[in-house]
C-alpha cells in the first residue's frame, strides 16, 4: 500500500489545526514543526491569521525554503512588514497575540514547561533557556504545547526519565498552576494558558481543573504506549479519538516549504521512520475529530 | 548616568576597540542565534584575555558559547543560549553553568526588554505583568511584586539594567560612528540606547552621504564610542547581504565543543582564536576567498542559497 504521509507531517497538521483564523500567531525559534504548521494554517484554513515569524519578526513572510536556524533572511522573504523585539513582546503584554507555541524538556500535568534547568534545588543540567516563553506563556491568549520526545524508554536499570512529568524541576513557562500554589485564574494573567499538547504519541487537552487529558491517538499509537511514557496516571477523555491525517494539499505545502527536511531533525530517530499508508488515511477520514 | 560620544572620527583598530571592555563589565551582545553576532570582536576580546564578563541578551548561540569556552564569562542573564534544534544545547555554556564557573541568572526576553528600557528611559525599574507564578521569581529575588495604585493589577517590578558596553556588528557605519543595521535588529538598537557605550564593528565604513543613500543610520553616532571596519566580522554567523551563515564551520565548532573542554581548546580555541593574531589570519584559517565566495553565493538564487544549508555527506 502506498505511503500517504510521515509522522512529522501528521504532527505539523495537528499543530496547524490548533490555529484559528483572524488571530495573531507567533512561533519562537528552534521549532520547524511549528513554523511549518503556521504556514500550513495560513495557506489553508486560516488565510487571515497574522503570521509573525520567530527570530526575524517578519509579518506574513513567504520563505522559499526552511533553514536550519531561525534568524536567517530566508525566513522573512516577502514579509509585509517587520517588527523588532520590543514591539513583538509589547503585542503580548497588551493582549494582541492570539496563540503561541511552547515546548519543554519537561512538561508537567498542569502544562507548566521547563527549559531552564534539570534539578529542583540545584542545577544538575543546564538547559538552553526559554527565550521569551516565560513572558508569553502568561500574556498570550492561548498556548499550544508540543514535544517530539514524549516516548520514554527505560534505561539499563529499568528507570525511565519522563518528558511529560508530574512536576517540573523549574517552571520556565506557566501552565495552569503556578509554583506559588496559585491557579492561573488567581494569578490573573492575560492569557488563558495551554489549550493543547501535541506529542508524537497523541493529543492532549486540559480538563476543568487544568490537568492534561489525553483526547486522541495517532493511528499507530496505543493508550498503553502513552501511559507507560507519561510520568503520572493518565486522565483520558470519555471519547478517545484518532488524529486525522493531512490531505494531499497540506502534504504538498509542507514538502514544498521544507525541501531540506529541516523539520525531520526535530523528531527522535525512531519517529523519523514512521509512515502512514493511504489505507490508514482513508480510515481516519471517518473518525471523530478531537479538535473542533 | 549615560554619556554621549561626540568625537568626529572614532575609527580604531580591532584591539583598541575591544579595550573599551573591562574585566567584569556587563556586556550586551548584538545580533542573535546564527545572525550578525560580533564574532571578530569576541575573538579579539578573548585574545586580550578579558575575564569575568556578565552577559545579558535575548537569544544567542556561538557568541556566548565561545566566550564561555574561553573562560571569559562569570555571570549570565541570557534568556537562551543554544544552537536550536539543528545542533542542540551550547556545550561550553552548559559546562560553565554546571561547573559553577558562571553564576546562572537566566532571564526572559520581555524582562530583558523592560530592564534595558528602564536604563534607556532613565528610570530605576519597569513593571511586567508576566512571570508571576513561575520559578523566575525565586531565581531573581530582586524582582518585586507591586499592586498597581491605579487599577489594583498585580505587577512585577524589574530593575533597570544598564550594560557597560553594547557590542554590535552592523553592515555599515561611518567614521563618526553612525550605524546602519539591515534586516532584523534583534535587541541591538534597544541595547545601544540602554548601554553606557556602544562599540561597533561593521562590514564597511562608508561616508555619511553613502550611509544616507543606503537608507540612513538606525543607531545615531553619539551612542558609539569606537568603530572598526572588519569584513566578515560576524563569521560564522550571517551578515546579509554580504554573507550567509556558515553552517559547516559551525558544525565543526560544535563537534569540538561537544568533545569536551580540552578538545575544544586544541581543536577550535587555539587554531581559530588564539593563534590568529588578527582577522586576516582568521580569514586565511577558515579558507580565505573560497569560503567568502561560497557564503556570498546565497545571492545567486534560491537553489544556491539552499545549497549552503544542505547536509554535508
Amino acid at each position: 500500500m502506498a505511503v500517504h504521509c510521515t509522522l512529522g507531517e501528521a504532527m505539523i497538521y495537528t499543530l496547524a489545526r490548533t490555529i484559528e483564523d483572524k488571530t495573531l500567531v507567533f512561533h519562537g525559534f528552534g521549532s520547524p514543526l511549528v513554523q511549518l504548521a503556521m504556514h500550513v494554517a495560513k495557506r489553508t484554513h486560516a488565510p487571515d491569521m497574522v503570521l509573525v515569524a520567530g527570530a526575524t519578526y517578519g509579518l506574513n513572510p513567504r520563505p522559499p525554503f526552511l533553514t536550519p536556524t531561525s534568524n536567517d533572511w530566508v525566513l522573512d522573504r516577502s514579509a509585509e512588514a517587520c517588527l523588532d523585539i520590543e514591539e513583538l513582546f509589547d503585542l503580548g503584554a497588551s493582549g494582541r497575540i492570539g496563540r503561541m507555541f511552547l515546548s519543554g524538556l519537561q512538561i508537567d500535568r498542569f502544562g507548566n514547561a521547563n527549559v531552564t534547568r534539570l534539578g529542583r534545588d540545584s542545577l544538575d543540567t543546564k538547559l538552553p533557556g526559554g527565550g521569551g516563553g516565560c513572558n508569553l506563556s502568561c500574556d498570550v491568549e492561548r498556548i499550544t504545547l508540543w514535544t517530539t520526545a514524549h516516548r520514554s524508554m527505560p534505561d539499563r536499570n529499568g528507570k525511565r526519565r519522563y518528558r511529560i512529568v508530574e512536576q517540573c524541576d523549574f517552571v520556565t513557562s506557566l501552565g495552569h498552576h503556578g509554583v506559588d500554589g496559585r491557579t492561573r485564574t488567581q494569578l490573573a494573567h492575560r492569557g488563558k494558558g495551554p489549550q493543547w499538547l501535541v506529542t508524537e504519541l497523541g493529543l492532549f487537552d486540559f480538563d476543568a481543573s487544568g490537568h492534561l487529558r489525553l483526547c486522541a491517538l495517532y493511528p499507530d499509537t496505543t493508550l498503553d504506549q502513552v501511559a507507560e511514557s507519561t510520568g503520572f496516571p493518565l486522565v483520558v477523555a470519555d471519547k478517545l479519538g484518532t488524529l486525522p491525517l493531512p490531505g494531499a494539499e497540506v502534504i504538498a505545502i509542507i514538502r514544498a516549504l521544507d525541501p531540506l527536511g529541516v523539520h525531520v531533525k526535530e523528531l527522535q530517530l525512531p519517529d523519523r521512520a514512521r509512515r502512514f499508508s493511504d489505507a490508514v488515511f482513508m480510515n481516519t477520514l471517518n473518525t471523530s475529530d478531537a479538535i473542533q | 548616568m549615560s554619556s554621549i560620544y561626540p568625537a568626529s572620527d572614532k575609527r580604531v583598530g580591532l584591539d583598541e576597540l575591544v579595550s573599551h571592555v573591562k574585566d567584569g563589565d556587563w556586556l550586551a551582545m548584538g545580533g542573535g542565534l546564527s545572525s550578525r553576532e560580533p564574532m571578530a570582536a569576541i575573538r579579539a576580546l578573548i585574545r586580550a584575555g578579558r575575564k569575568g564578563l556578565k552577559v545579558v541578551g535575548s537569544a544567542h548561540g556561538i557568541d556566548i558559547d565561545l566566550l564561555c569556552g574561553a573562560g571569559a564569562v562569570a555571570h549570565t542573564a541570557e534568556s537562551y543560549v543554544g544552537f536550536e534544534q539543528d545542533f542542540g544545547m551550547a556545550p561550553n555554556y552548559r559546562r560553565a553553568c554546571e561547573s559553577g564557573a558562571i553564576e546562572v541568572a537566566d532571564s526572559c526576553c520581555y524582562t530583558v526588554v523592560q530592564q534595558l528600557r528602564a536604563a534607556a528611559y532613565g528610570v530605576p525599574f519597569l513593571p511586567v505583568r508576566s512571570m508571576r507564578g513561575t520559578s523566575f521569581e525565586a531565581m531573581h529575588p530582586e524582582y518585586l511584586p507591586m499592586t498597581c495604585p491605579f487599577t489594583g493589577d498585580e505587577l512585577l517590578l524589574v530593575p533597570a539594567l544598564q550594560p557597560d558596553v553594547a557590542l554590535i556588528h552592523a553592515q555599515y557605519g561611518d567614521a563618526h560612528g553612525n550605524l546602519r543595521i539591515e534586516g532584523p535588529p534583534v535587541a541591538d538598537i534597544l541595547s545601544a540606547r540602554a548601554s553606557k557605550k556602544v562599540i561597533a564593528t561593521v562590514e564597511r565604513i562608508v561616508t555619511n552621504d553613502e550611509l544616507q543613500k543606503l537608507g540612513g543610520a538606525n543607531v545615531p553616532y553619539f551612542y558609539v564610542a569606537a568603530i572598526t571596519e572588519v569584513a566578515m566580522g560576524a563569521h560564522p554567523t550571517a551578515c546579509y547581504p554580504f554573507y550567509a551563515y556558515d553552517r559547516p564551520h559551525t558544525a565543526r565548532y560544535y563537534e569540538a565543543a561537544k568533545a569536551g573542554a580540552d578538545a575544544f581548546r586544541t581543536q577550535y580555541l587555539v587554531p581559530y582564536v588564539l593563534d590568529c593574531a588578527d582577522q586576516a589570519a582568521y580569514l586565511a584559517r577558515i579558507g580565505g576567498e573560497t569560503t567568502q565566495a561560497r557564503l556570498a553565493s546565497w545571492n545567486e538564487g534560491t537553489e544556491a542559497w539552499q545549497q549552503l544549508y544542505a547536509e554535508v555527506a
